[in-house]
């Protein structure tokens, strides 16, 4: 019973960081209908950062947030009009190549930068736990899943209470509707764009405590978060938040009752039972595919 | 892929210059083309024995590995539109099969490399099953999580395939004299029969099919091709050889482990051969491939290999995306087109009259016969979205051999009928009948098989297909042997004449849909229809948007097509053309049939002038007759 308990709180916190993380996949998929395969580059450069600046600097990783949020944030923006924005009339297939092969591009500039050994952050507190009755909460991930839900709060925040969250919301649900009532949709196409990196860097700051990488860890973080966003329903927020968690918790169970070396392979399973059994995901809804296309 | 414009074409002409005109350049062009290819072929079939550098015949040998992969891979990403990051994944499948097969039964790898090629086409075609609902981005995903999935079962799969440790295949007993020879050859027969499928696929009624579906393919599904079938054979075919190179490129390395055969660098290098060579051209990713694989060597050599690797082929893939999204050959010969055609006006359209259109009074429609039997009922049919009632319980017949109408104001749920009896929309109550069948839990393609054929309000065609590759397309009924027809020459391709002939586009048939003006494709979507050889005709709309001339026309076809037994139903709001045309007519308001009879009827029905007038309303005149 302990060890389930464990298994399911530890699950959870990790899940709040993987709801960071994929919130911001979903959100650039919902409004502009890009799959970023980069997202998992974009949060393990964003580990890298914080690994240095921890290193050179010693500052916290967890304080970092502060630093890497705008810096990804302006790196997105920037990415997006350079390579993204071109191409936004092309059809969906060529974003998904772009976007992977800019991974790819990320991964092999991050080995040359930092080389491709494992490296992981260890703040003082790493090897600390809190205990609470019998069981035992290592620090870093009880500090990590509390950052991530507050950074978490206030995306939903920015996009319930802002004029331009509304104004995302309206481009994710009918672009011409959203030019008509005098929304940029491209630009506010590139703004989310930034803000779906600025959360990967935030979240990418969290997972460089929780997990040890390295440049080739992309992949496994991208097919973690794609599994998420298909169990959650591509695009739903909401959704993505309910995947994270059933996959943390997920993974947490499989690696206490199954083995750890089968844990990278629990968001494989989903993407498929999910399209097997329900394409469209926990929230996701089928769109009108006739008026689509008229 | 570039069809900006191309819907703005005046009506009647055709674009010049970027459009692809007639046969003549392109014939004309294949000479120098086929002589070229021919070379290559020989200068790659003698080079081993002419020369005994290995390290260029390893090249090569490489090279056609990832040709083979490409032409697979274009058979659904090319052909069927369907993106695979994972096509690498066949390679590593094939190479574990000979690998598994050769240390636990033994013989030579060369027994096994045909049920490599089986293994990979069977987990290929159960891939193609969960792929049957996945489309677009959600089917990228699920290739990824294939090659990840298979990656992780070969790695942790100890018993089976000695986790990370790997297996090691023996070493060849041949004659060191042969060199590599005997997996070049191997390959080299491989790619050649590759290429022979992909050569026939592109001709025949399935390739034909699978582009419809790339093109749009919930329209296909209403054309009569069963989808899901399709994309299971398409998956399978892009597998097969794949996973038998696979198996020779395993026994050419010698080594087999999880991280070098499952790495995703294959995939990619796979994918880029064929995106930079050219999309659904024959002879695109073998030229894709021999660039990637020298790219492969030159970044080994020079720059030691991994990173550089990552930042040539990232670079490559983003740049290609950007720059050269329709690959080395489809935009070589686009130049050399344009350049053979400068100054060159393009093909003019032509007026649309004075083919079989005597002046003549049409004749009133007549009334069906009272004991003509319903072909189509419609009992009770209803759906929604969200709180909006679309179709609230409609109930309707037509009867065999009539031109009948349906009409009603707009948004009283027309289209969303015709969606829900030709099965692109599934109704939440009610049934649908034709001729003596339950239709309403049908996939549209069975519908179309059985008899139904309909259009759309806004005409959808397959773009990027030419006129005739449209009208070939439909698929009458499912039989595997259908599938291999040949689609572009012969019984088919006649038959399209014909009926390009009797709509009067027969001139177009080259060219590509996306060229033609609205009206010309109204009428090509009515050929297109009549290859399923429909008894029942929906038409939405057919005289909506064109030109007076062309909707008289389309009305004396209407007739032409119903004297010879085809049933109407027809979806219209040009009151006279309907009301000339059919009988009986239905009223369909607020999602229910709330009148019916013969035109004359119907216009004095108080309650359809209320629907569609407001009740103050007086007529003063009949409309039309």
């Amino acid at each position: 019973m302990t060890e389930f308990l464990q298994a399911l709180i530890l699950g959870l916190l990790i899940g709040g960081v993987y709801a960071l993380l994929a919130s911001g996949l979903t959100l650039i998929f919902g409004v502009m209908n890009v799959i970023n395969i980069a997202h998992g580059a974009f949060l393990i450069l964003a580990a890298f950062v914080t690994w240095s600046l921890w290193r050179e600097i010693g500052m916290d990783p967890l304080l970092a947030i502060v630093v890497l949020t705008p810096l990804m944030f302006g790196f997105g923006w920037l990415l997006y009009n350079a390579t993204i924005r071109p191409i936004r009339r092309a059809p969906p297939a060529a974003s998904v190549l772009l976007t992977f092969g800019l991974a790819l591009f990320l991964e092999g500039i991050m080995g040359v930068i930092w080389g491709n050994t494992s490296h992981s952050v260890r703040p003082e507190y790493f090897t600390e736990s809190f205990q609470i009755g019998e069981l035992f909460l290592p620090k870093a991930q009880v500090y990590g899943g509390l950052v991530a839900i507050v950074v978490l709060a206030s995306l939903y925040l920015v996009l319930t209470r802002s004029w331009l969250g509304r104004a995302i919301r309206a481009s994710a649900v009918n672009p011409q509707g959203a030019e008509l009532v005098g929304v940029n949709v491209a630009s506010v196409a590139a703004l989310t764009f930034a803000i779906g990196v600025a959360s990967a860097g935030a979240g990418g700051a969290i997972a460089s405590v929780l997990y040890p990488f390295l440049p080739g860890s992309h992949y496994q973080w991208i097919a973690r978060l794609l599994g998420i966003i298909v169990l959650g329903g591509m695009g739903s927020l909401p959704g993505a938040v309910i995947g994270a968690l059933c996959l943390g918790v997920a993974e947490l169970m499989t690696v206490t009752y199954i083995g750890p070396e089968w844990a990278t392979g629990v968001p494989y399973v989903f993407v498929f039972i999910v399209l097997l059994l329900r394409p469209q995901g926990i929230l996701g809804t089928r769109l009108r595919q006739d008026v689509a296309t008229a | 892929m570039t069809d900006s414009g191309a819907t703005a074409v005046a009506e009647g002409t055709l674009k010049g210059g970027g459009a692809p005109p007639s046969q003549a350049p392109s014939k004309a062009l294949r000479s120098p083309w086929t002589a070229l290819i021919a070379v290559a072929v020989v200068l790659v079939g003698v080079f081993p024995v002419l020369s005994d550098d290995l390290y260029y015949q390893n090249m090569i040998i490489l090279s056609m590995v990832f040709a083979i992969g490409a032409v697979g891979l274009n058979v659904i990403t090319g052909y069927a539109g369907y993106i695979s990051l994972g096509q690498g994944a066949f390679i590593g499948i094939g190479a574990y099969t000979v690998g598994i097969c050769v240390t636990d039964i033994g013989g030579s790898p060369w027994v096994w490399v045909p049920v490599a090629g089986l293994v990979a086409g069977a987990l290929a075609a159960l891939l193609g099953v969960v792929a049957m609902r996945a489309r677009g981005h959600a089917f990228v995903i699920l290739t990824i999580a294939f090659l990840f999935l298979v990656q992780l079962l070969a790695t942790n799969w100890d018993s089976l395939t000695n986790g990370t440790g790997g297996i090691t295949l023996p070493i060849p007993t041949w004659n060191v004299e042969y060199q590599y020879w005997p997996f070049y050859y191997t390959l080299m027969g491989l790619l050649g029969v590759s290429l022979l499928m992909s050569w026939w696929i592109r001709r025949n009624k399935f390739g034909m099919g699978l582009i419809a579906i790339r093109e749009d393919e919930d329209k296909a599904a209403t054309v009569g091709v069963s989808t899901p079938t399709y994309k299971i054979l398409a998956f399978a075919a892009s597998a097969v050889f794949v996973g038998m190179a696979g198996g020779v490129y395993g026994y050419y390395i010698s080594f087999i482990d999880p991280l070098g055969m499952f790495n995703i660098l294959l995939s990619v290098q796979i994918i880029l051969s064929l995106l930079l060579g050219g999309r659904a051209t024959l002879w695109g990713p073998v030229l894709g491939a021999f660039i990637i694989e020298w790219l492969n060597e030159t970044s080994n050599n020079e720059f030691s290999g991994g990173n550089a690797r990552l930042l040539i082929f990232g670079g490559l893939l983003v740049l290609v995306v950007l720059f050269l999204p329709r690959g080395i050959i489809p935009t070589a010969s686009h130049w050399i087109e344009r350049w053979r055609a400068r100054g060159r006006a393009g093909l003019a359209g032509e007026r649309l009259t004075g083919i079989d259109l005597r002046e003549r009074e049409a004749p009133a429609p007549s009334a069906p016969p009272p004991d003509a039997k319903p072909l189509l009922e419609v009992k009770g049919l209803e759906k929604s979205f969200g709180g909006v009632r679309a179709v609230d319980g409609a109930s309707f017949a037509v009867p065999e051999g009539s031109i009948t109408a349906l009409i009603g104001p707009n948004g009283s749920g027309k289209t969303t009928v015709f969606n829900l009896i030709g099965g692109t929309m599934a109704s939440q109550a009610g049934e649908v009948w034709f001729d003596g069948q339950r239709l309403d839990r049908k996939p549209p393609w069975q519908r179309a098989h059985l008899g139904l054929g309909r259009t759309f309000q806004i005409t959808r065609l397959f773009r990027e297909m030419t006129v005739l590759e449209n009208v070939v397309a439909p698929l009458r009924g499912f039989h595997l042997g259908l599938l291999g027809a040949d689609a572009v020459s012969g019984r088919e391709a006649r038959r399209a004449e014909e009926l390009l002939d009797f709509v009067g586009m027969r001139k177009y048939r080259d060219v590509q849909a996306s060229a033609l003006s609205y009206g010309q494709q109204k009428l090509l979507e009515l050929a297109q229809i009549l290859m399923l050889d429909p008894r029942l005709i929906m038409l939405d709309e057919p005289a909506g948007g064109i030109n007076p001339t062309l909707i008289e026309r389309i009305g004396e076809m209407i007739r032409e097509l119903n004297s010879r037994g085809k049933t109407f139903l027809i979806v219209e709001h040009n009151m006279p053309f309907v009301l000339g045309l059919c009988n009986p007519v239905l009223v369909l308001a607020r999602g229910q049939t709330i009148a019916s009879g013969s035109p004359d009827e119907v216009q004095r029905d108080p309650k359809v002038l209320d629907a569609y007038l407001g009740e103050d309303f007086r007529l003063e005149q009949p409309v039309g007759t």
